[in-house]
């Protein structure tokens, strides 16, 4: 059982007790009638090769307040696509498969870039945001909920409990994320444990206090790929194409929304997913690039917020990350300790190298291109340069799905 | 015997004098129909380089006519799909230049009928291009204008609106291309006699009430005024 803590400056919910699924279940699908939800699902060709996404469909099809489920799929081909499509119709309920890899969905995206809008390159943040994009074109949901489709411990409290917050007018959250503990016989999530959580409090010691700095570190797992938004939220998102995507959300709400409607809620027990490997020596692979995107991302929303970066501050932050990572590795390792878990610390000590030096190479492509690779514009600013877009849009998606 | 020889042979040399007669148009037809490939595809090249300079796939996308293509589920760019009608319309014009030159009596009534009309098609195309476009206009400046008047239903009301737009445009189009023009006409008419009429009774008894309002104020406003007379 979690304890009752409140972290941060949001709304923190945990799971205390044994909170009956059947009583939260009812309850939202009462709310659904007035905020109706949609269920995004990103995922590639080869997680329907995996066992996790059976899993999913199975808790999936047991659930009775979702009004359309959107599976956003990449890197797939016409027959791999009409292969998912079946897959997928065992849901008793609307379910629509974006082919982000056939003709209609490239020629949308080919219609966004000779406007000038840049949709970003082939990843999850654009599928996500294409996936937004039906969901407002279609006009039948108010909340959007998002979680991966590689959840090996998937069931479906996890949905009722992320969706939970923002359905229920009495809480009335605009955003909501999730967190979990990621433990098998030792502790996972190494770039949120010793990447994000350091970095952000060594920014916090060399920047002093800022706002979005505060933000982050009230997040308990701000990698976590787990969300439910409202569905205007996702109008006026500009994020990341790339691993900065879940910085970059966070940077939009932290934007857009008084910190008072944000929260996070425990959604799981335990969650296992996929391992990215580290790939320490290439920055263009593996968990390595996840952390130069990431750190860039931080970098460019606190420069956005009228942060000064210099040589001096990165050669700072660079030590200081440094003391901080390793301080934390030793905390780390007291509660694996006490938890009987297995703790390596040779294979800690590596990642946290390698994460410097992820930031020392984040530092340099900031210096070099403060502005970087423009973010996906928002729907708001798309629907407004083309005016019939969210209609071609439907259109594609639901021929696509005929 | 030599008569039989003649019966025999008699529809060969007729065979024969009429296929003499008819390659030189037959090759003639191809020459044109070769040419008239050619033509269209450089005139499709010619257009395609046109479009492009013009930034004319952005101008349909934010005009609206890419949406309309769209929702033919055609998914291909605008330009492109510009020069592919003008290339099959090149070439189906020079295949009806090749075939009048075969000079067969029915052919050639089927060439000069479609001859004729191609400008009625042309005059089509540009109504409800035009039209349409138009329609996008009037329906998006309801929009706003019911929004801003704070009207719960704009949207509705904007579709409505461009819906009745693209009806008329359509009766518009269908009339010129000659197609049923009476049936056309009087379905059209009907149509949208009865939604004036329907938009007339619901607003009549609607509006019952506050009609009376306003004549009862203003018989009033009347009765004061003479109230108010000074005489000298």
């Amino acid at each position: 059982m979690a304890d009752f803590y409140q972290t941060g400056i949001i709304i923190t919910l945990h799971k205390l007790g044994r909170p009956s699924l059947e009583r939260i279940e009812h309850e939202i699908l009462e709310f659904s009638k007035q905020r109706p939800i949609a269920l995004v699902l990103p995922a590639l060709y080869t997680e329907f090769q995996a066992d996790a996404i059976k899993g999913i469909v199975e808790e999936l099809k047991k659930v009775k307040y979702v009004q359309e489920i959107v599976l956003t799929l990449g890197r797939a081909t016409d027959e791999q696509f009409k292969e998912v499509k079946k897959f997928m119709s065992q849901i008793p309920y609307e379910v629509k498969v974006i082919h982000n890899e056939g003709k209609r969905i490239k020629e949308i995206y080919a219609t966004l870039e000779r406007n000038g809008l840049w949709p970003g390159e082939d990843g999850k943040g654009r599928s996500c945001w294409t996936a937004y994009g039906f969901v407002i074109a279609n006009g039948k949901s108010d909340v959007i909920a998002l979680h991966d489709c590689d959840i090996v411990t998937y069931n479906r409290e996890m949905l009722a409990r992320l969706c939970y917050p923002v359905v229920n007018p009495h809480i009335d959250v605009t955003f909501c994320k999730g967190f979990y503990s990621r433990v098998s016989d030792r502790m996972h999530g190494r770039v949120t444990r010793l990447l994000v959580t350091p970095l952000v409090r060594s920014l916090e010691k060399i920047v002093g206090f800022h706002p979005f700095l505060v933000f982050l570190d009230s997040f308990r797992y701000p990698l976590a790929g787990e969300f439910c938004m409202i569905t205007d939220l996702a109008r006026v998102l500009r994020i990341p194409w790339d691993w900065g995507l879940e910085v970059g959300v966070l940077s939009e709400v932290f934007r857009n929304y008084s910190a008072r409607r944000v929260s996070q809620v425990d959604i799981a027990d335990n969650y296992e997913h996929k391992h990215q490997p580290l790939s320490a020596e290439d920055a263009q692979k593996g968990l390595m690039r996840m952390c130069v995107d990431i750190s860039k991302t931080i970098f460019r929303v606190l420069a956005a917020e009228g942060v000064v970066f210099s040589d001096a501050l990165f050669k700072s932050l660079e030590v200081a990350y440094l003391r901080f990572a390793e301080d934390t590795m030793m905390k780390y390792e007291a509660d694996a300790a006490i938890n009987g878990l297995v703790f390596d610390r040779h294979e800690e000590t590596k990642a946290v190298e390698a994460f410097a030096n992820a930031i020392k190479k984040a530092a340099q492509i900031f210096i070099e291109s403060p502005m970087g690779t423009p973010l996906i514009p928002n729907w708001n600013r798309v629907g407004s340069a083309i005016p019939g877009i969210f209609d071609m849009l439907k259109k594609a998606v639901e021929e696509d799905n005929k | 015997m030599e008569n039989f020889i003649h019966v025999l042979l008699d529809p060969l040399k007729d065979f024969w004098a009429g296929f003499i007669v008819f390659v030189p148009k037959f090759i003639a037809m191809f020459i044109i129909f070769a040419g008239g490939v050619i033509i269209a595809w450089a005139l499709k090249l010619l257009l395609l380089r046109t479009l492009l300079a013009a930034n004319f796939d952005a101008w349909a996308d934010k005009a609206g006519l890419t949406a309309i293509i769209r929702k033919g589920d055609i998914w291909g760019k605008p330009s492109d799909i510009s020069g592919k009608i003008l290339y099959w319309f090149v070439v189906i014009i020079f295949l009806m230049i090749g075939l009048n030159a075969l000079q067969i009596q029915t052919v050639d009534k089927v060439v000069s009928q479609f001859f004729l009309y191609l400008p009625r098609i042309f005059s089509a195309l540009l109504i409800f291009v035009i039209g349409y476009v138009i329609a996008g206009f009037i329906s998006r400046a309801v929009l706003i204008a019911a929004v801003n008047s704070g009207y719960h239903y704009a949207k509705i009301v904007a579709e409505a609106v461009r819906l009745l737009l693209i009806v008329f445009i359509l009766a518009m189009v269908l009339e010129q291309l000659s197609v049923a023009p009476s049936i056309v006409v009087a379905a059209f008419s009907i149509m949208f006699g009865g939604v004036v009429i329907a938009l007339a009774i619901a607003f009549g008894v609607g509006g019952i009430d506050a009609a009376r309002r306003i004549i009862e104020k203003g018989s009033e406003e009347k009765k004061e005024a003479e109230k108010d007379v000074e005489h000298l």
